[in-house]
C-alpha cells in the first residue's frame, strides 16, 4: 500500500468527522463585520410613513410592523397591526421567530428612529434580511399622516398629491368622517345566501 | 510526499489568512444589545463645551457627513470621514491606533440616526472608546452658543414622543375610534423549525 493513500484516506476520515460538529440550524449566518458596516452606510433600510400608510391601507400581507418601545407605550398607541417586541427582549428565541420569514418585509417603529435602527442593526448582524426602519418614527407619523399640512400654491403638484394621500390616510386612521355629518346611523343588513343543503356549500 | 507537504502549506496559509479579517466581532448579540443602554457611549452635547474650550487632547471628533455638508459647517477641530469611508483599512487602522493610546472617539452625522449603524458596529468589533453625539449636528448647531446649558435639556435623548399619540391620533370630529383598528385579528406568520431539535426554548 502507498503510504500516500493512507494518509490522504485518513485526511478525509478527520475531515468528514469534522463535519459532525456542524450545527444544523435555519438560523441564517451572522453577518461579517465589513459586511455590516456596508450595509449601515447604505441608507436602503428606511421607509416613509406614507410607504408605511400605504401599506397598511392596502393591508398589504407581505407587511409586519414590529413596534420596538416598552409594552407600556405600545398599549397606548400602536400602529394597526403592529407586533410589540421591546427591544430589550429582542433576542428572545420567541421573538427572533418574526424575522427572516420568506415574503415578510418586517418594518421596524418606534417613537423616533434610533431605536428601530438599532434592532435592525442587530437582525441584521444576525444576518436576517427584508427588515426595514420608519424614518422618522411615530413622531414623524403623527407630524405627516395623522396631521397632514397642506402645502403652499408655489409647491409641486407632486407636494400636493402627498398631501391628498395623507389627507385620506389620516380619515382612515383616525376613522373621521370627511366633512359629512352623516354619523353613520344607517344599519347595513347583510343577506346571506342560505345553504340548500349540507353538502352543497363546502369547498 | 513533498507535493502533499505543498498542498498542505497552501490550505494552512489560506485558513490563516482567510480566518484574521479585519474586523471581528468582540461583543456578542447580548453584550452588544446591553452596550445600547450604556450611557458611557455617549457624548453629550454639553460636553463639547469642556471639548471645544479647555481643548482636551484626549478626544477625537468625526463628522461622517458628506464633504460637501463639512464644507459648509462643522464643529470646530473636527476630521471629515464621509460614511462610506468607514469601511476603509487606513481608518480601521486609524481607529486602532487611537483606541491604543486611549483616545476617544465621537461620531456624528447630521443627525443621531446617520451615525447610530457606525457607532454600534464600531462597539461591537471592540472598539469601546468610540461615542455618538445625541441629536448629532442638527442639535449642536441649534444650540452651539450655549452648550453648557444643554446639561439641563434631554430634548435631544432618543426616543421622546412628541406628543400624546393616542390623544392626538383620536378622531377629530369627536367620534369613537373605529373598533376595527384594535380588533382586527392579527395574523403572525413565524418561520417554521425545520426540526425539533434545532430550537428548543
Amino acid at each position: 500500500m502507498n503510504k500516500k493513500y493512507i494518509f490522504l484516506a485518513v485526511l478525509m476520515l478527520v475531515l468528514a468527522f469534522g463535519t459532525v460538529f456542524f450545527k444544523e440550524t435555519n438560523r441564517p449566518k451572522e453577518t461579517p463585520p465589513e459586511q455590516l458596516l456596508w450595509d449601515i452606510i447604505r441608507p436602503n433600510r428606511y421607509v416613509t410613513t406614507d410607504q408605511v400608510a400605504k401599506m397598511i391601507i392596502q393591508g398589504d400581507p407581505s407587511l409586519e410592523i414590529i413596534d420596538v418601545r416598552n409594552d407600556d407605550e405600545y398599549s397606548r398607541f400602536s400602529l394597526p397591526g403592529a407586533i410589540n417586541i421591546p427591544l430589550d427582549s429582542l433576542l428572545n428565541r420567541n421573538n427572533l421567530l418574526y424575522f427572516g420569514v420568506p415574503g415578510i418585509n418586517v418594518v421596524f417603529i418606534a417613537n423616533d428612529d434610533i431605536a428601530s435602527d438599532k434592532a435592525w442593526v442587530l437582525t441584521k448582524r444576525l444576518g436576517f434580511n427584508g427588515t426595514y426602519v420608519m424614518k422618522g418614527g411615530l413622531n414623524r407619523w403623527m407630524e405627516t399622516i395623522i396631521n397632514p399640512k397642506e402645502p403652499s400654491v408655489e409647491e409641486s403638484s407632486k407636494a400636493m398629491a402627498t398631501y391628498e394621500f395623507r389627507k385620506g390616510a389620516m380619515m382612515y386612521f383616525t376613522g373621521a368622517k370627511a366633512g359629512s355629518l352623516e354619523t353613520g346611523s344607517a344599519t347595513v343588513t347583510i343577506k346571506r345566501r342560505k345553504k340548500t343543503s349540507a353538502v352543497a356549500g363546502g369547498c | 510526499m513533498a507535493g502533499i507537504a505543498v498542498v498542505l502549506a497552501i490550505i494552512v496559509a489560506g485558513i490563516i489568512i482567510f480566518s484574521r479579517p479585519l474586523l471581528s466581532y468582540k461583543e456578542d448579540m447580548h453584550a452588544s444589545l446591553e452596550d445600547l443602554n450604556n450611557k458611557d457611549a455617549l457624548f453629550y452635547p454639553w460636553q463639547l463645551n469642556d471639548l471645544l474650550k479647555n481643548n482636551m487632547k484626549n478626544v477625537v471628533l468625526f463628522d461622517i457627513r458628506n464633504d460637501y455638508d463639512f464644507s459648509h459647517g462643522h464643529i470646530p477641530g473636527a476630521e471629515n470621514i464621509q460614511a462610506r469611508d468607514l469601511t476603509k483599512r487606513d481608518f480601521i487602522k486609524r481607529l486602532r491606533k487611537l483606541k491604543g493610546n486611549n483616545t476617544t472617539v465621537v461620531l456624528y452625522g447630521d443627525d443621531q440616526l446617520q451615525a447610530n449603524g457606525p457607532w454600534m458596529l464600531f462597539r461591537q468589533v471592540g472598539f469601546n472608546n468610540v461615542k455618538i453625539l445625541p441629536g448629532g449636528y442638527q442639535y449642536y448647531v441649534k444650540h452651539q452658543d450655549d452648550l453648557a446649558a444643554t446639561k439641563t435639556d434631554s430634548s435631544y435623548m432618543e426616543g421622546i414622543p412628541g406628543c400624546d399619540y393616542a390623544k392626538e391620533a383620536a378622531p377629530k370630529d369627536g367620534s369613537v375610534l373605529r373598533e376595527s383598528t384594535e380588533q382586527k385579528p392579527v395574523v403572525i406568520l413565524r418561520r417554521k423549525k425545520t426540526t425539533a431539535v434545532s430550537g428548543g426554548c
